[in-house]
């Protein structure tokens, strides 16, 4: 080894500088271990609100994560006895009925007879439905047939859907069956 | 550390595609414009924007019967990545469950990885930044390391109703991939587990119905010998070589600093450092 004439303060300097040297040339040599550190957890945050999806009669459960702006992500529900965190590929789509940009946020109207829709209130939607179904049915009932009683109309059907729970489906039922409609069906009769 | 792997059992898979929405659901990933392939099938292979894609095989048996199979494809985490060993920028790496996983800060999009996966599953995506200027990363399945590391399940392997899909430790995977194989031979005579060797096992292990062909999977795949001399041996030697030079010119840099302040004495014998 080469004799060096070295005071203290120069020895302390020469070690530092050979710990960053090492330090600095180290930096190099360490991506083995920089293994891709993940950004924050996508549902670290989140709010989580149990669902039943809307799409067909199974009813699976569907755990939806929200945020303060919108809907981050959803999942089947592990604790839901009838899918048990499981999801068809139309069931694991459902967060895009809120997030979609081709989803409908107002009430659309399209005339009889004409090719465009326009865009109306809830209101105007509601009175002008329910303005309707009197006309139709007050236009159509019939209250005997061939010398029977028959109480009913026959220009309204009703469909309902997969969604609509026991109380809803009961209300329908009571509301159709009042205003004597008989075609009374329902989407999920598979 | 346990190594884990995804088992799938091609033959409980009833081709829902709930695997294929649940991916794009959990990785954010965008739809994309898909044609007509004359199959039910809708999309070719795995892209930058789709991680999975749900094959759909119409396949005369021995018998002269057709046979319908599908297969959930996407990427290997080959134990020995093809990937992993030629990217440039050490993009690719290995996660302690196994996966091999692209770090999209480091990808370069160079696409050495897509010209070497004996899989052909990564992919180059194209974006353009703010002024216009075109850039490409690379991406592929991540087998969901984020949620791995939160202590869930892969969001395919979740989303799975009919448990064609498990994840798990792998010896018991394997295990029952054995199992099930036996299981099956009645039916399919050619049933085989899918875990190639070549690229020193999978972790994504496969029971198919029938050879790796049919699904148009190599039936012996290796990672290219380029990959290997250029890894292996090319790189280690240029890197030392390399930090060696570096740890040279920084030392005397740094020493040389510190003695020309000093004072002009010590300049000719100065630092050990010197060349």
């Amino acid at each position: 080894m080469v004799e060096m004439n070295l005071s203290r303060r120069q020895f302390l300097k020469l070690s530092g500088a050979a710990a960053a040297t090492l330090a600095v040339v180290e930096l190099g040599f360490n991506e083995k271990k920089a293994y891709a550190q993940s950004k924050e957890f996508k549902i670290a945050k989140t709010k989580v609100t149990p669902t039943i999806c809307c799409y067909c009669g199974v009813g699976c459960g569907i755990l939806v994560h929200t945020n303060d702006k919108t809907v981050v992500y959803t999942e089947g529900d592990p604790d839901n006895p009838i899918n048990e965190g499981k999801l068809c590929s139309k069931g694991t789509t459902i967060r895009q009925l809120y997030t979609s940009e081709k989803r409908l946020t107002k009430p659309l109207y399209r005339a009889p007879g004409s090719s465009k829709w326009e865009e109306k209130s809830w209101d105007w939607m509601l009175d002008t439905i329910a303005k309707r179904t009197k006309e139709t049915r007050d236009a159509s009932f019939k209250i005997t047939e061939n010398g029977f009683t028959v109480n009913r109309t026959e220009k309204i059907a009703s469909l309902g859907g997969a969604a609509l729970d026991n109380e809803e489906t009961y209300l329908l039922a009571k509301l159709m069956r009042g205003l004597g409609v008989v075609y009374l069906e329902h989407q999920a009769r598979i | 550390m346990t190594e884990y792997v995804k088992y799938v059992d091609v033959t409980k898979c009833d081709g829902c595609r709930a695997c294929m929405v649940a991916c794009k659901n959990w990785n954010d990933l965008p739809a994309e414009q898909t044609e007509f392939l004359g199959s039910v099938q809708s999309h070719k292979k795995t892209t930058a924007d789709t991680w999975n894609v749900l094959q759909y095989i119409e396949h005369d048996n021995a018998k002269g019967n057709l046979e319908y199979l599908f297969r959930h494809s996407s990427c290997f985490h080959c134990t020995d990545a093809a990937c992993e060993k030629v990217c440039p920028e050490h993009a690719i790496s290995y996660t302690k469950y196994g996966t091999v996983v692209v770090d999209q800060d480091k990808c370069v999009g160079c696409g050495y990885c897509v010209n070497n996966c004996p899989f052909e599953i990564i992919a180059l995506k194209e974006y353009k930044d703010k002024n216009g200027k075109e850039y490409r990363k690379a991406h592929k399945c991540t087998m969901c390391t984020d949620r791995l590391d939160e202590g869930l399940q892969p969001a395919c392997v979740t989303t799975c109703h009919t448990g064609a899909m498990e994840f798990g430790n792998k010896t018991d995977m394997l295990k029952k991939a054995e199992q099930r194989v036996n299981e099956i031979k009645s039916r399919f005579p050619n049933a085989n587990i899918y875990n190639p060797q070549g690229v020193g096992g999978t972790h994504t292990v496969y029971v198919l119905a029938e050879r790796p062909s049919v699904y148009g999977l190599p039936e012996n795949p290796k990672v290219p010998t380029s990959a290997v001399l250029w890894k292996d041996y090319a790189q280690p030697i240029g890197k030392m070589m390399l930090g060696a030079t570096t740890m040279a010119v920084v030392g005397a840099y740094i020493s040389n600093k510190i003695f020309n302040k000093e004072g002009k004495g010590h300049d000719e014998d100065g630092g050990g450092s010197h060349e």
